[in-house]
């Protein structure tokens, strides 16, 4: 909507050193004058000020600059570079709701987290829970590390998409903050980091496009973590680790749910983007099997699980075998989802999971 | 810590909507965790009947808690359903604990065995049960701090 506006006429063509002055900014620059976003209870949000056509995303912008989307831009203005320029590339429907989710959401691993109510564990425990906070501290920050590689890349118009991926990176700051904080808090401390830890970390970063990466990281990497902090919420020694894996659930599931209706998004506009998806998942299948199965990571799991060394066998790799079929189901459920079945084509063993491989559900 | 206190029982909507209203009651439990918007169900089974009720909440209240109708569970974006058994012992926990501890929090009645089951047609609905855990698992601490007569 285009609506005349006063003329302001009697302004000076100069300022006081005489450079000229352009008024075109009050004089009618093409805006939608007059549109008046009505906050909710709960404030104006992004959905709110998603009206007329500020609300409209172009799939394919004409714009290549940091120009605010809505505004009247300058045709002269340069181009940034950016090579993610379809919406297709880093849409997702729900990224309003979990921008304005996130912000809400936003907690502080310094204030939030009970730490005066650390109780004191046996040491089979305690070194167990900081070699679970050591190996997340360590993989925690690439969903951080990915969106700043490639959030400069793509086209400003899909700003929420941008502001969301900020709140990620901040989450993943906090989650690199509360699971070292933990690792230190009773006397323990940092334990084993093993080289091929780096390998998943690598095949994210290092992805080709933007859409594997997300596929990788958000889809199959945060949802497998998202599960870990399920298992740790249930493992917790005490209320600090208890909230700590509750609150980073929570912004983990946030990150799941854009990568999903992102990649729903993407491949419903580009359907060859299917194929790319499959070929990163494959591979990424393959590298997170190798990173679940570490021996750091699923013995301390295993030994939380059981409550001690003692039971490890007899009760913590039983457990720890249910959760992975969970782990595996919901993930198989995800990329339903997202339009992207991968029952037929996933080299995971579902049979020996017990995992029906015509519907992805875990048989009884 | 209170001693427990099994007289508050799980299997009535009245408990539900008690629980409904001590969170509007306290606002300021609830704005630290920030606002939520989701939709569960409850299923509350016992032999071959069952309770159902719908939560919904919206930016720091539980705006309705009411029974509903066999099957209409499947339209909330998801929902938890167990054994009134289980359900008792989650509410006996907290009310003996002050909040749900160990093996008695939502997650993790979700996560182990089949005592309460986490359902819903879309995945995306489930994941609002993680999105929104926190909330979530305050609004059944609730639980501790009702009468016994709830």
């Amino acid at each position: 909507m285009v609506t005349m506006q006063p003329a302001y006429d009697g302004l000076p063509a100069t300022d006081l050193v005489g450079q000229p002055l352009d008024w075109a900014w009050l004089r009618g620059a093409r805006s939608e004058w007059g549109v008046r976003p009505k906050p909710g209870p709960r404030g104006l949000t992004m959905m709110d000020i998603a009206v007329g056509s500020y609300g409209d995303v172009a799939e394919h912008p004409a714009h290549r600059s940091m120009a605010p989307r809505g505004a009247d831009v300058d045709p002269g203005t340069p181009d940034m570079g950016y090579i993610l320029n379809a919406k297709s590339d880093v849409w997702a429907d729900n990224v309003r709701e979990l921008y304005e989710e996130a912000v809400a959401r936003q907690w502080s691993a310094t204030r939030d987290i009970p730490w005066g109510e650390l109780p004191d564990l046996g040491d089979d425990l305690e070194h167990a829970i900081c070699q679970l906070c050591t190996t997340l501290s360590e993989v925690e920050m690439i969903a951080a590390d990915l969106p700043a590689k490639w959030m400069w890349r793509m086209n400003h118009d899909f700003l929420e998409a941008k502001m969301f991926l900020c709140t990620q990176i901040m989450d993943e700051a906090r989650h690199t903050e509360v699971f070292r904080k933990r690792a230190l808090a009773n006397g323990g401390g940092l334990l084993k980091s093993r080289a091929g830890d780096e390998s998943l970390l690598r095949t994210i970063l290092q992805a080709k496009t933007y859409v594997q990466a997300s596929a990788l990281m958000h889809l199959l990497g945060e949802g497998f973590i998202l599960d870990i902090f399920r298992q740790g919420e249930l493992i917790a020694p005490s209320e600090v680790e208890k909230r700590m894996f509750r609150m980073a659930m929570q912004d983990e599931a946030r990150h799941v749910a854009y990568g999903t209706l992102h990649l729903r998004y993407a491949i419903e506009h580009d359907a060859d983007t299917a194929e790319e998806i499959h070929e990163a998942l494959d591979h990424g299948e393959e590298v997170l099997v190798a990173f679940g199965t570490n021996q750091d990571l699923s013995t301390a799991i295993a030994v939380l699980l059981a409550g001690g060394v003692e039971h490890v066998e007899d009760k913590g790799f039983p457990m720890q075998a249910e959760m992975t079929r969970k782990l595996l189901a919901s993930y198989l459920a995800r990329c339903e989802r997202a339009g992207l079945s991968r029952l037929s084509r996933t080299k995971l063993d579902l049979d020996l999971l017990g995992i029906d491989r015509d519907t992805g559900v875990i048989r009884s | 810590m209170n001693t427990a206190d099994t007289s508050v029982t799980v299997d009535r909507v009245a408990f539900f909507t008690a629980l409904a209203a001590e969170m509007n009651g306290h606002p300021e439990r609830y704005e630290p965790l920030g606002d939520v918007d989701v939709e569960i169900a409850l299923v509350i089974r016992e032999g071959g009947d069952a309770l159902r009720v719908r939560l919904l909440f919206q930016g720091i209240r539980c705006e309705h808690a009411a029974e509903i109708g066999d099957g209409d569970e499947f339209t909330a974006d998801c929902f938890l359903d167990g054994d009134v058994g289980a359900w008792q012992a989650m509410v006996d926990n907290i009310r003996a604990n002050g909040r749900a501890e160990g093996e008695y929090t939502l997650n993790s009645l979700t996560l182990v065995g089949d005592r309460i089951a986490i359902k819903g047609e879309d995945p995306l609905g489930v994941d609002r049960f993680f999105r929104f855990n926190q909330t979530l698992q305050t609004f059944f601490d609730g639980a501790a701090l009702l009468p016994a007569t709830s």
